[in-house]
């Protein structure tokens, strides 16, 4: 070693310990590399360490790795100099040295300078931009697009710095779009993106990070692919016709994993991607599912009985309730994925299996699928072929015995656990790392425990009945945490909620799983109102009424907005008019002159030849043989109560849309219908805080014209507080019986469970009282009907309302034009 | 409600019909049994079930086993009780009573089949009343006379309850007055055998077709009015066996009778497709 050497490491020894350690533990693989190099080698790391610490350290801890795989010291020892160039360069340098030889390794010797080039050019421009291009993990940089492919990824980049644009919120963004819809997707995304932050800078970087709805939007314009969004309702149909499942759908992850999306579930919920494939894939992957959900793939018993097999004896749950997975795996270490692979497979084929049985011809769709599709490189392909092989085994019945065994009804997926780790242990299918592991599913296909899951309720005991005892809201029966009700929108002087005395562990509403908790004394702290009217509540678990609990005061809205009105009456014009003209079209028989009347303008034929008859037989008929023109007094009236809670404000699933901008246009179509059909008609919204006030806001009464003051109204209807139907429903009821008709329909629009800030998360205590409120409804001769927004409904309304009455809209697209649709076939008219 | 792809062939006795040949009906519970004994006690019976599922196929069925003329009336909103009971007419100089369809089951020994009662207004429909009880007789007001009802006289009537019939529900007290019997759709066997025979197809495609159906139905909140019916099937199959490729005869004969809305119709098509795949 040379005097120079050594003096350059006393310097650093002398400047600092940790520097002299490194460099010299760094020595051993340089010295071989010659005199000179080693003297370069140590004042580029003494130059960098005096520069920047960070950076330094990095130098030097990642020097062996670095001359291992350049085989020297060069390029990198050169590079490594431009760190010294500006000011704050450290994270960038400290990103260099640890991923360079890693690039070098998998991108050749041209791409480590092509990477470095890209990089080192925004030093000088930027540093921090620097900083989070070295910085991404170079396996996501590259991604598959190889060197060139880099190089389009950061040609955008330039034009955008002119805009001020940071290479960190351009890549974070880009490589996910690149992801989803390739290099020419990139290319128009950041051209419009870079006219998006001409225009506005928060704006534009929102659009960047993918986090704004005109990125969004744009993207589902130019994916390839088969868009999931507007198809999402053929989905759940297709779902619920196969599987008698009706789970809302949710939207899925953006961010591709590997180039794959995937349907994924957490026992509850659907979580679809934004873009499949193909319709094919689409379908597939909502059948295979569907399939795990109903062939108890996340069954309650079925999960304890797979963690009992690994000797724990509760599967974790996380804050939520639901089961984490990790155990499961854990205990296969750095091989955890294969055999997480290997269980999907065994799993898949049990569950595929069981499909087939009920859905002919499913597995010959699932190996169609894949081998129309190009079996991926490397292990995940290997994995790949197997689950093909397995498929075609399995319909050819050549499967070993205990995978055989997998493909009958009466396994479950503790069998496939041990299938699986049969297979694990006698496999030679190869490690797999968890950026390739979402290739080796087929089409359709996805890892089954990628979310943590709420255990679901063996099939056939999930549908709850009411009269069942104990099941619903009990301890055990598992509901979605209802979100609490939150400030509406508009200015709601009621807002100041002061927090409830409850005790047990039920927790305020929508936080936790529902557990039966009492509310103790009258709502104590909470000073409802004076005035209103009382009404009874029924308490299922004294199986008894609390008379006046309840108190109802009717308030008038102050929101109005004629503008709205005006806005949605043209927007369903075409709607609108349709409607008119079906009704008129009726009119002749709907306005059925009254017949057989004693004086009248025209003559009834009918009668009169009939009462000449009966005249000339003898008789003496009555002289009622005249038709009366007169508008015939309606028979059926009909009271439409709004469920105006909190949750109307909330978007329905990503469509962009509220809850309350379809309520508005439905009230308002429903109140022309009605106008035009004749029949006597009232318009009430309802809401509540806890039991002493719930709140009936008239739009408009029977007594009131359907006039420009109730379309204002509407027009600027929102929503808030809570749910408490049963006292709405019991008011309602009351003002009904003031109505002139025969027949008397109260309608209740709602989208959710009936639920209020004081009934501690028991969902069963309002929804029994509810379905009492319905039942004195029917006593009085009104009937209860009610059309419904929650895809859940079908859970819980048909013991509320009864079979028969009550309807369900998924779809709230439809809502406008089906709400006077679904009136008038109530009330039996043909339109 | 006919069901008529095997013709039911009647005979005219006095004026009524009365079926000569056996119409085709699988029983599927214990509806015979209760028919009978409802009959034998000659109490009035309701049948209840969604639209296509056999009820008038089992009474005609029911008819011609036990020997006694059907008469069907159809109700409506227009129905008025002289539609029902009776009234004159002039004839040459004459005027002439002409009794209605339900006067002529009183007379004759009928049964009368009042389809789709709730159709019809309550006011028409209280002159059942006094037929339905231990007085078994009809009052003609016009004609100032009350019949007795003849011996073998029987009444039934139906309904489809479902959510259109919400505010036109029988009241109780009518209802109280009948056996009622509820239809469903059969169970997957039977229903495959009554498509095989009805639409004289093979068991395979018509094992498919209930398959289908058995899917298709539970889509039955989703906005479908009416699931698909074992009338439907009948028909899909008879249009299969008349040559029709097979999901074009789902298509024309279950889809587009049942729903006007596209997703709904393309949920529906993937479901025959899965059991009928497109040939190519």
């Amino acid at each position: 070693m040379s005097a120079a050497t050594e003096d350059i490491l006393d310097h650093l020894a002398a400047v600092s310990f940790v520097a002299g350690r490194d460099a010299r533990a760094a020595l051993p693989v340089v010295t071989p590399l010659g005199e000179a190099g080693t003297l370069r080698y140590l004042e580029t790391g003494r130059d960098l360490f005096f520069y920047d610490r960070e950076a330094g350290k990095a130098f030097f801890h990642a020097t062996a790795d670095l001359i291992m795989t350049f085989e020297g010291l060069d390029p990198w020892l050169d590079q490594a100099r431009v760190f010294l160039s500006q000011r704050g360069t450290f994270r960038a340098a400290v990103g260099f040295f640890e991923q360079a030889s890693a690039v070098r390794r998998g991108w050749g010797a041209e791409g480590e300078a092509l990477w470095f080039a890209l990089g080192a050019a925004w030093i000088d421009r930027h540093v921090d931009s620097a900083a989070s291009y070295f910085r991404v993990p170079v396996a996501i940089l590259f991604g598959d697009a190889g060197v060139e492919g880099l190089r389009a990824l950061l040609t955008p980049a330039e034009v955008l710095a002119k805009g001020r644009l940071g290479l960190g919120t351009y890549l974070d963004g880009a490589i996910k779009v690149r992801g989803i819809c390739g290099l020419e997707g990139v290319a128009e995304w950041t051209r419009r993106g870079g006219d998006v932050l001409a225009a506005g800078r928060v704006r534009g970087e929102a659009w960047f990070r993918l986090e704004s709805d005109e990125a969004r939007s744009f993207l589902l314009e130019v994916l390839p692919g088969f868009r999931m969004g507007t198809h999402k309702r053929l989905f759940g149909l297709l779902l619920q016709a196969w599987t008698g499942l009706h789970l809302p759908l949710e939207e899925g992850n953006w961010s591709l994993e590997g180039g794959r999306s995937f349907v994924e579930t957490d026992g509850r919920s659907l979580f679809v991607p934004a873009v499949m494939p193909d319709r094919e894939e689409a379908l597939l992957a909502f059948y295979h599912t569907g399939a795990h959900l109903v062939f108890d793939s996340y069954e309650q018993d079925a999960i304890h009985a797979l963690f009992a097999e690994i000797g724990v004896q509760h599967p974790p749950l996380d804050p939520d309730q639901r089961i984490t997975w990790r155990p499961l795996f854990a205990q296969f270490g750095d091989d955890m994925i294969r055999f997480q692979l290997i269980f999907d497979l065994c799993e898949d084929l049990r569950v595929d299996s069981a499909l087939e049985r009920e859905m002919p011809g499913y597995l010959a769709r699932v190996l169609r699928a894949s081998r129309q599709r190009r079996r991926p490189e490397g292990g995940a392909g290997r994995y790949y072929q197997a689950a093909v092989n397995m498929l075609e085994d399995g319909m050819a019945g050549r499967l070993p015995g205990d995978l055989a065994m997998l493909m009958t009804a009466q396994t479950g997926i503790v069998d496939a656990f041990r299938a699986a780790l049969t297979l694990y242990a006698t496999t030679d299918l190869p490690p797999i790392s968890l950026s390739e592991r979402a290739r080796a599913y087929l089409p359709g296909h996805s890892p089954n425990a990628a979310r943590p899951v709420y255990p679901r309720q063996k099939r056939g005991t999930d549908v709850p009945e009411m009269d069942g005892g104990g099941e619903l809201g009990a301890a055990g029966h598992e509901e979605k945490p209802r979100e609490a009700p939150q400030q509406a929108e508009g200015n709601d002087p009621d807002m100041d909620i002061p927090p409830e005395d409850i005790q047990g562990t039920g927790g305020r509403v929508g936080v936790g799983i529902p557990m039966p908790a009492k509310v103790m004394g009258s709502g104590r702290g909470v000073q409802g109102p004076k005035g209103g009217w009382p009404y009874r509540e029924w308490d299922y678990r004294q199986q008894s009424y609390k008379e006046g609990w309840a108190r109802v005061h009717e308030r008038p809205l102050r929101e109005h907005d004629e503008a709205k009105a005006i806005a949605i009456a043209a927007e369903y014009d075409g709607t609108l008019r349709r409607l008119k003209r079906a009704l008129q079209a009726q009119k002749p028989t709907r306005m059925a002159p009254r017949r057989r009347q004693y004086e009248g303008d025209e003559p009834d034929l009918e009668a009169a030849v009939q009462f000449v008859v009966e005249r000339r037989a003898g008789h003496s008929p009555k002289a009622g043989i005249y038709l009366q023109r007169r508008p015939q007094q309606r028979d059926t009236s009909v009271l439409l109560l709004a469920d105006l809670s909190t949750s109307i404000m909330a978007e329905a699933g990503d469509s962009g849309v509220r809850v309350v901008d379809r309520l508005r246009s439905a009230m308002l179509l429903f109140g022309e219908a009605l106008v035009e059909v004749g029949d006597p008609f009232a318009l009430y919204g309802f809401a509540s805080k806890y039991h002493d006030e719930v709140l009936l806001y008239p739009i408009k009464r029977f007594t009131d014209k359907f006039d420009a003051r109730a379309r204002a109204l509407l027009g600027g209807l929102s929503g808030r507080l809570a749910t408490r139907m049963g006292a709405a429903i019991r008011h309602s009821s009351r003002l009904m019986l003031r109505s002139p008709a025969q027949r008397r329909l109260l309608l209740i629009l709602s989208d959710g469970r009936p639920a209020d800030y004081d009934d501690a998360g028991d969902s069963r205590y309002l929804q029994e009282d509810t379905r009492m409120a319905v039942k004195e409804a029917q006593d009085l001769g009104i009937h209860a009907f009610c059309i419904s927004l929650d895809p859940c409904g079908g859970e819980y309304l048909p013991l509320v309302f009864g079979h028969g009455h009550y309807l369900v809209l998924p779809h709230l697209d439809s809502l406008p034009t089906r709400l006077p649709e679904i009136y008038l076939r109530l009330r039996g008219h043909n339109a | 409600m006919g069901t008529n792809m095997s013709e039911t062939k009647m005979a005219e006795s006095n004026g009524l019909r009365l079926p000569f040949e056996e119409p085709f009906y699988q029983p599927v519970a214990n509806e015979v049994r209760v028919f009978m004994a409802a009959w034998d006690r000659r109490l009035p019976v309701m049948l209840k079930g969604p639209t296509g599922c056999g009820k008038t196929r089992f009474l005609e069925h029911m008819a011609w086993r036990l020997k006694r003329p059907l008469v069907t009336v159809a109700c409506h909103e227009d129905l008025t009780s002289s539609d029902l009971v009776g009234r004159f007419l002039i004839e040459g100089d004459e005027t002439v009573w002409q009794d209605g369809p339900l006067t002529k089951a009183v007379r004759e020994g009928a049964i009368c089949y009042l389809d789709e009662i709730v159709e019809a207004r309550t006011d028409t429909t209280v002159v059942i009343h006094p037929l339905t009880d231990h007085r078994r007789h009809l009052p003609i007001e016009k004609l100032g006379v009350e019949i007795i009802a003849h011996p073998d006289f029987m009444l039934v009537i139906s309904y489809n309850p479902g959510y259109q019939t919400v505010l036109k529900d029988l009241k109780p007290s009518t209802k109280q007055r009948f056996v009622g019997m509820n239809f469903n759709y059969p169970p997957a066997d039977v229903e495959t055998r009554i498509v095989m025979k009805e639409a004289g197809m093979d068991e395979s495609r018509a094992r498919a077709l209930v398959a289908a159906a058995g899917k298709a139905r539970n889509l039955k909140d989703q906005g479908l009015q009416e699931v698909t019916s074992t009338r439907a099937l009948i028909y899909a199959g008879a249009l299969m066996v008349a040559g029709l490729d097979a999901l074009e005869a789902c298509t024309v004969a279950i889809i587009h009778p049942q729903t006007d809305d596209p997703e709904l119709a393309e949920a529906l098509l993937e479901i025959f497709r899965t059991f009928f795949p497109e040939q190519g």
